[in-house]
């Protein structure tokens, strides 16, 4: 107890400095995060929910190689919160109260040849509102409205020579999406034949160790920007095997094992930009291959137009699956809400800044209205208010979760 | 994330202002406001120039927001290539913009880092009468003064702190594009033919609308340099003040620091 109090001491001392008396390698956050929902989709959901984290980051150049290495610990009140274990790659299926998101160094074999090692976040692709390339990268979805991506243990090879740029990554180690809690406001799985009241005991299916390869190939040619890339290995995103020939009955209801099962997947995709005058034009296209009978194949293609307004952008995104899935996409994770129209307003004001996102599923008509505002306190001191409305059908991935409509307030000191 | 590309814009623009400015040479007297501008230019280009800023906005009521980022330039005007990263505050870290300039009459290409999306985005010119992220610098006052697309007269002279000043009336020509203002006013330090003070004329205004003031003028790596800059907002109260610091110039630069690859670089330069 007397530990933990001089522990909170010192976080509050830390947060009440007010200039950054850090050494100007190591940077960070304390967030306090609180949410209030207005409806629960079973008893087990809180109506209040609070998040506290604690991020910290150190980089340092030495000689020409980067050394970073970030570290996140973390404080949940909802049944998202995992125990208190070792899992360095994320991949049990809750959130571990502490975890390491970079540890990584970055080593220049010549002025335009990089090796990047450890565990680093990838970002891929062209289109912002949806990108095929991106999609397939790993998400946390504990929350399931913050598109939180995660970190990869991998290798990295990049290089640039005239126009041409190249990317060639190796990820020895799957990482997966974490899936919300089974059953929750999260993720309330109304697909019929689950008789209500239908536990799901997830569980912590360990995946593959072989991860994914891929490369990419960049080029500039005037105002347009084109790529090209391929990858092969393990899907990152699960399937879920419910086990209904393991299911037993309790005086609660049904309580039915969920199995993780992960699928090998090819995938080859084009990217292509373009600045037309104040508009910036973006597109991909990718054919993803799979022998898996629930994954299938796909035709997945985005066009995204963005328009500056002064402080403010405007982004528009239409994405679309050719093919159709085998089984429900909203199993199917990054797959799921397409087709879908994703419009983006974003813009800085004097005070800090506001964004709005309008996520509309063109199947089902369901969506998701997001809305945001920071307010700079000071540049290190940020209070966040907003909120996130999921409407329309339940069938769809957006309207089966409107028992998570929630307002949100956030509290961050930065350093 | 168009915090930083503004962001990232009034950086850019703000080396230009202290580049073009850097262009006011000494020279001898008895020519008309063209030549002097003309002469300028001629006298003081640089091969490349780097420097650290702060930049400072403090509002009506006096709330104070701050910046820094480091920036690096290679060549100038039409071959240009410009790197700029931001070290300050916390949210903006990392954040790097690099501009590339075109042929004659194209915009330059523009890419923007954000780390938290871990991947470069290309980025188009923004509206001219646009504020940046809550500053009093619009993209046109950004914009690199070019004499050229004014039509230029000399109107006298004035004493500004001491430092008599030549007072050049300059109106944009449309052809090159919509201004914001009807007119600019330029006060020119007498000795050296330095930029000191600009006073920006709304279309229909009678008075300035907006003022910016240069001071702390330095000779560096001989180069003259203000390493302050400050834009009021003669309407609104609120003022943006730019100070540079870890000036020099004709430095050489890193191998491929002007690359998408150096821009894709975290923790990098």
């Amino acid at each position: 107890m007397t530990r933990l109090r001089i522990a909170v001491r010192l976080l509050i001392l830390l947060l009440l400095i007010p200039s950054p008396a850090l050494a100007q390698g190591i940077s960070g956050y304390a967030e306090a995060k609180g949410f209030a929902y207005d409806e629960r989709s079973n008893s087990r959901d809180p109506w209040l929910l609070g998040w506290g984290t604690l991020f910290g980051k150190w980089e340092e150049m030495a000689g020409g190689a980067q050394l970073t290495a970030s570290a996140r610990g973390e404080w949940i009140t909802s049944v998202e919160r995992g125990p208190l274990i070792f899992d360095p790659a994320d991949r049990h299926i809750r959130r571990a109260p502490l975890s390491v998101r970079d540890l990584w160094v970055r080593l220049p074999l010549t002025p335009s040849l990089d090796l990047q090692m450890g565990r680093f976040q990838l970002g891929w692709g062209k289109t912002d509102g949806y990108s095929p390339a991106d999609a397939f990268l790993p998400r946390d979805l504990s929350d399931p409205f913050s598109d939180e991506k995660l970190p990869l243990w991998a290798l990295r090879l990049s290089g640039e020579e005239g126009a041409l740029r190249f990317e060639a990554v190796v990820s020895p180690v799957t990482t997966p999406w974490r899936l919300p809690v089974l059953g929750s406001r999260n993720a309330p799985l109304t697909v019929e034949g689950f008789p209500e009241g239908t536990v799901f005991n997830e569980l912590d299916t360990p995946p593959p160790w072989p991860g994914f390869a891929a490369l990419r190939l960049l080029a500039t040619f005037g105002e347009w920007d084109v790529g090209a890339w391929g990858r092969f290995g393990v899907r990152p995103a699960p399937l879920l095997a419910f086990r209904f020939d393991r299911a037993t009955p309790t005086s609660t209801g049904l309580v039915v094992p969920v199995e993780r099962r992960f699928a090998r997947e090819e995938g080859v995709g084009v990217e292509l930009s373009r600045i037309a005058g104040a508009f910036v034009l973006r597109g991909e296209a990718a054919a993803l291959f799979s022998g898996d009978r629930d994954l299938g194949n796909a035709y997945i293609g985005s066009l995204s137009l963005e328009r500056g307004f002064g402080d403010g952008t405007l982004l528009v995104t239409l994405a679309a699956n050719a093919k159709t899935t085998p089984v429900d996409a909203s199993l199917l994770f990054d797959r799921a809400m397409l087709p879908v129209l994703i419009t983006a307003w974003n813009r800085t004001e004097e005070w800090g800044e506001w964004k709005f996102v309008w996520t509309a599923g063109l199947r089902h008509g369901d969506g998701l209205l997001k809305g945001e505002a920071g307010y700079n306190l000071t540049d290190l001191w940020k209070l966040t208010l907003g909120g996130e409305i999921p409407y329309g059908s339940g069938k769809g991935p957006c309207g089966a979760l409107d028992a998570a409509r929630r307002v949100h307030v956030a509290l961050r000191r930065s350093w | 994330m168009h915090k930083k590309d503004t962001a990232a814009g009034i950086i850019l623009r703000l080396a230009l202002v202290v580049f073009v400015t850097s262009l006011f040479a000494t020279v001898t007297w008895g020519a008309d406001a063209r030549t002097l501008l003309k002469e300028s230019e001629n006298r003081h280009r640089t091969r490349t120039q780097q420097y650290a800023g702060d930049l400072t906005v403090v509002n009506k009521d006096g709330k104070v927001r701050k910046k820094g980022w480091k920036s690096f330039r290679e060549g100038y005007a039409g071959d240009a290539r410009n790197l700029i990263r931001f070290t300050d505050p916390p949210e903006v870290k990392g954040v790097g913009f690099l501009s590339i300039s075109r042929s004659a009459g194209q915009n330059p290409d523009q890419w923007l880092y954000l780390p938290s999306m871990k991947r470069e985005r290309r980025i188009a010119t923004q509206d001219r009468d646009a504020s940046f992220v809550g500053t009093d610098f619009n993209y046109e006052d950004m914009e690199e003064f070019d004499h050229e697309k004014y039509k230029v007269a000399l109107q006298g002279e004035e004493t500004l702190n001491g430092s008599p000043c030549y007072v050049i009336a300059a109106f944009p020509l449309e052809k090159d594009g919509k201004s914001v203002y009807e007119k600019k006013i330029l006060f020119l330090r007498k000795d050296i033919l330095y930029l000191l003070r600009e006073d920006l004329y709304r279309k229909g205004d009678k008075e300035p609308t907006k003022r910016l003031i240069l001071s702390d003028i330095q000779s560096i790596d001989g180069h003259w340099v203000a390493r302050k800059m400050e834009m009021s907002d003669l309407r609104k109260g609120s003022r943006t003040t730019v100070l540079l610091k870890e000036i020099a110039f004709d430095k050489p630069q890193a191998v491929g620091r002007f690359t998408l690859q150096n821009l894709n670089r975290e923790g990098g330069d």
